[in-house]
């Protein structure tokens, strides 16, 4: 890299190079593939459950799968940064990003139950702005048209008063906004290109 | 019309690739420079220690799971150099 370079060649050398740099993101498809997986079992066990016994509010899968994504995405993230090569900017503010959707969550979720209500909607509904900024940030269009599904499922839900659609609307915009776009994320990040 | 003279610290190829690295990142270690610029060690190593003279990049050589490892990040030396440096490319183009 010592031969001598003409203002073309430095001025290609740099876009090349700032434009590598822009690329090198945090590995996230962990945090997609676990939340995907654990939310969707949430949904189901939560419905299963309302079979069982349609008189009680079961909460329960919902506290389980977000203590065991909590702890694992903590767990991940701590080994992540012990390890991280490159420090963008950009994957601070996504970090950021997330932090505030899980601040607003959790206030929608307990303001919604104290009011008696079901924060199913509304969550899923907020949970469409940050997958759809972090796609747009990482330039992840999976994870861009993840968050606009999050959005019509939301809506979708909306509009139909029965459970099972419900739970069936919600478990396909997890799967789709969340573990295909995590698992296509993975590929990418292991460098296989998608088939 | 007279150039400005191109910085022969940043106007080599190798050195030019790091701090462009850099200039997009908050800080970027050893290894990851060495597979996005693709040099050897030993001269990447060389290059590194050029542009810490200079004053353009910090250099903190520190442990990551009991290994040695060597963070890199642009001072604000570099990035005045780095912008001087693309200006008078760019003049270098335009004319």
């Amino acid at each position: 890299m010592d031969t001598p370079m003409t203002p073309e060649q430095s001025l290609r050398l740099i876009e090349s190079m700032i434009s590598q740099a822009k690329q090198s993101f945090s590995r996230m498809s962990f945090y997609f593939l676990t939340w995907g997986v654990l939310l969707t079992l949430a949904m189901l066990a939560t419905q299963v459950w309302s079979g069982v016994d349609p008189e009680v509010r079961h909460g329960a899968p919902w506290g389980v799968a977000g203590a065991v994504g909590g702890a694992l995405s903590a767990w991940y993230g701590a080994r992540q940064s012990r390890k991280e090569e490159v420090l963008n900017p950009m994957d601070r503010i996504i970090n950021w990003l997330w932090a505030s959707f899980v601040i607003a969550l959790l206030l929608v979720l307990f303001t919604t139950l104290l009011a008696g209500g079901d924060p199913g909607i509304p969550i899923t509904l907020m949970t469409g702005i940050p997958t759809f900024l972090t796609g747009q940030i990482m330039r992840f269009r999976p994870l861009v048209l993840g968050g606009v599904l999050f959005w019509v499922a939301g809506v979708a839900m909306q509009l139909v008063p029965e459970a099972d659609v419900r739970t069936a609307l919600y478990c396909a915009a997890m799967v789709l906004g969340y573990i295909v776009p995590g698992i296509l994320l993975m590929r990418k990040e292991n460098g296989v290109r998608p088939a | 019309m007279a150039f400005a003279p191109l910085d022969p610290v940043l106007h080599n190829q190798l050195r030019l690739a790091i701090v462009s690295l850099l200039v997009s990142v908050e800080q970027a270690d050893f290894n990851h420079l060495l597979e996005r610029t693709g040099a050897t060690r030993g001269n990447l190593s060389v290059q590194i220690s050029k542009l810490k003279e200079a004053g353009y990049i910090q250099v903190t050589k520190g442990l990551r799971d009991n290994y040695p490892n060597t963070v890199c990040r642009l001072t604000p030396e570099g990035l005045h150099a780095f912008e001087g440096y693309v200006k008078a490319i760019k003049d270098y183009l335009h004319h």
